[in-house]
């Protein structure tokens, strides 16, 4: 019945992010000291899909069961979630590494001024499962959404845009999603700089008449011309926002409607027939 | 020594389980440890714990809960306790085996129910150490009688403070226990600590009434209104989270109150931050208060029962504010949030004053104590061991009549329904 407490043969991986925007991965794992392991970076595919893009790096001894990698900032991670593992040996199985403490203090603040274009974020952090991975995004513009509020039958959301400029005829759009969802436009206010504001009218969205929620995606199209880029909150540490930046829902004609982050940190507005009580 | 530590079940999550694996890891340097979780609900400890130290269980949840034994109530484990309804005969077996079996110098327990076990069952020769990382005031009656009845068996009673170790030396009689404060213990930091530039204040701790988030949600609306740029994290899980969003809504301050869910470990998320905060009503030790410090932050706390006041030092390393004072913490914490000079001075001196917990400085106190109890053991002077008569001080007077008092109400509750 007895067992030795911490015999821990599990890998771990710590990650710091450093103010370059580098990722210093330490990994601590029991191989032999004459082991050449690697760093397996794998991007998860969509569901049903194969497992197809992967970054391998070679793992530095650093100590006793220490080994460590740095994951340069260029060139970028693609967009989505990247598992880490631990290879001891080309061909060998490899093994996922459990989170060790991440430090992404230098994400907290957002970096000081302007993230260079096209964007790349990453931001390590704990799966559901208690694993470690990276979550990374790429665009090639992004609108940073700030403040959001709630009053009255709208939502007012300020917002900075990088990697565009905003001329003639730029508005927000919301995309209902789905095939061939229907959109809707509106006026945005331009600031200082790339700063902008905006308000949806929620009555504008036609409360669904259908049982099911409807989800609104927002968009800025910097004008006339230019591609429309999403709008969302990319600029911290937080890698799943959705159930931390939460705002009230308010009640109209037998729906409630919301802004939210979706699971992939971009803005979303929820129109949902009323739960009945 | 050979030193066993009994405790609930470590393959939970809580202050109890954090402190003895750490407390376990430090004696392991010189002492042969092992820690005996009376039951075992999973595959593995929710902390790692030290090679060195030895674990074992007693009941296997995973296969013997539905063991006949398991249904029936314990005896030898007080019913006034807290965790009564997860022990059981067939824990009360298992534990007195463990105990009559026992190999070791000085066993420990973490638990009012278990030092009862210990007081009742641990053999002639082993030294007693009972912990209490609760509050004597904060046990019911009956409980507090029970430990009158059991605790004159022990060799050292250890609350977590100075401040509940006075209160057991006025309320209990224990001629010849050993009454000895003996603190949590908090590790350094793997990361560095925090630079105080973030503009977070940190908290953490189950969502649950006592430690009044409530409270601190509302006394960070001035704040977020004079410094829009200052966020509040609310780190932890637990039933008052639905509360707790209808006041952030309430209130409009979705844009700077957030409830982070739980983490574990805090460490870097206490780094991001530049003020920690604690409300709660009562907080026997106050283990995030020294985790924040050690990371250094400086904290603002309620001056509640007992722990804060004896980690912060008011106006040096943090700020200590009345129980409940909704202005008094916003004040404080405006206070911090608007110098940042005065800030970095107590994160400094957070630092520093917060390496008193350090496993190896908190390690050495129980060492000695464990040695003095071994070496009066062995000297033959006055030790626990004996019957001794029945506490007969006022206190012990007190409790009994509410105890009778409350089961006469219970009795009268029967009657009714």
């Amino acid at each position: 019945m007895s067992v030795t407490g911490g015999e821990d043969e599990k890998s771990y991986g710590a990650v710091t992010v450093r103010e370059d925007g580098c990722l210093l991965v330490r990994v601590r794992s029991p191989l032999p000291t004459s082991a050449r392991p690697h760093l397996l970076l794998q991007l998860r595919p969509k569901k049903g899909k194969p497992e197809e893009i992967s970054r391998s790096l070679a793992l530095e001894p650093a100590g006793r069961d220490q080994w460590q990698a740095v994951v340069e900032a260029a060139p970028p991670l693609e967009e989505g979630r990247w598992d880490a593992y631990v290879v001891g040996a080309p061909g060998e199985d490899r093994v996922p590494l459990l989170p060790g403490p991440r430090d992404v203090r230098t994400l907290v603040s957002g970096g000081e001024g302007a993230p260079a274009m096209p964007l790349a974020v990453r931001i390590p952090y704990a799966t559901k499962d208690g694993r470690l991975a990276v979550r990374a995004w790429r665009r090639a513009a992004h609108a940073e959404a700030g403040r959001i509020v709630v009053a009255g039958d709208s939502v007012t959301v300020a917002a900075r845009l990088f990697g565009a400029r905003l001329g003639d005829g730029a508005a927000v759009s919301l995309k209902r999603r789905g095939r061939g969802g229907a959109e809707t436009q509106f006026p945005l206010r331009a600031g200082k700089e790339q700063d902008f504001s905006f308000t949806v009218d929620y009555t504008d969205l036609r409360p669904a008449v259908a049982e099911t929620p409807v989800i609104w995606d927002v968009y800025v199209s910097p004008d006339t011309d230019a591609p429309r880029v999403r709008v969302a909150r990319l600029l911290d540490d937080i890698a799943d926002r959705k159930q931390v930046f939460v705002y009230p829902s308010t009640t109209l004609d037998g729906v409630s409607a919301r802004p939210y982050f979706t699971v992939d940190n971009d803005l979303a507005v929820e129109v949902a027939p009323l739960r009945p009580r | 020594m050979r030193i066993s530590f009994l405790i609930h079940n470590v393959y939970g999550i809580g202050g109890t389980i954090t402190t003895t694996f750490n407390l376990a890891r430090a004696l392991a340097d010189r002492h042969d440890v092992e820690i005996i979780s009376v039951l075992r609900s999973r595959e593995r400890p929710s902390m790692v714990l030290d090679p060195r130290v030895r674990l074992r269980h007693l009941v296997d949840l995973r296969h013997e809960k539905d063991d006949p034994r398991h249904r029936t109530p314990a005896k030898i484990f007080p019913s006034s306790e807290y965790r009564y309804g997860e022990y059981s005969a067939l824990t009360d077996e298992r534990i007195g085996q463990a105990l009559a079996s026992l190999d070791a110098d000085v066993v420990v327990g973490t638990r009012p129910g278990l030092n009862i076990h210990l007081a009742l069952q641990a053999p002639a020769r082993t030294v007693r150490v009972g912990q209490e990382h609760l509050t004597l005031d904060h046990h019911p009656p009956r409980l507090r009688n029970a430990l009158r009845r059991a605790y004159p068996r022990l060799d050292a009673i250890t609350p977590v403070t100075e401040a509940d170790t006075a209160v057991y030396r006025r309320k209990m009689r224990l001629p010849g226990v050993r009454l000895q404060a003996l603190p949590n213990s908090v590790p350094a930091p793997a990361l560095a600590p925090s630079d105080g530039r973030g503009r977070i204040v940190v908290a953490a701790g189950r969502l649950a009434r006592m430690k009044r988030f409530d409270v601190l949600i509302e006394a960070f609306a001035p704040v977020a209104a004079a410094h829009p740029d200052w966020t509040l994290r609310i780190y932890g899980r637990g039933e008052e989270r639905e509360r707790l969003r209808a006041l952030i809504d309430r209130l409009g301050l979705y844009n700077n109150v957030f409830l982070m869910g739980a983490v574990t470990p805090m460490e870097a998320e206490w780094v991001k931050g530049a003020i920690g905060a604690v409300t709660s009503d009562y907080e026997p030790f106050g283990m995030t208060i020294v985790e924040a410090m050690r990371c250094g932050l400086p904290v603002v706390s309620t001056d509640c029962t007992y722990g804060p006041g004896e980690i912060i030092t008011d106006g040096e390393d943090g700020r200590l504010v009345p129980v409940g004072n909704r202005e008094a913490l916003s004040g404080a914490l405006l206070e911090l949030v608007g110098n940042d000079e005065l800030r970095r001075r107590m994160a400094h001196n957070a630092l520093d004053n917060s390496r008193r917990y350090g496993p190896a400085l908190i390690m050495a106190q129980a060492e000695r104590l464990f040695e003095d109890l071994l070496a009066a053991r062995r000297d033959g002077r006055a030790v626990a061991g004996k019957d001794r008569a029945l506490a007969s001080s006022g206190y012990a007077a007190k409790d009994t009549v509410l105890v009778a008092a409350s089961s006469v109400v219970r009795a009268a509750r029967k009657a009714r329904g």
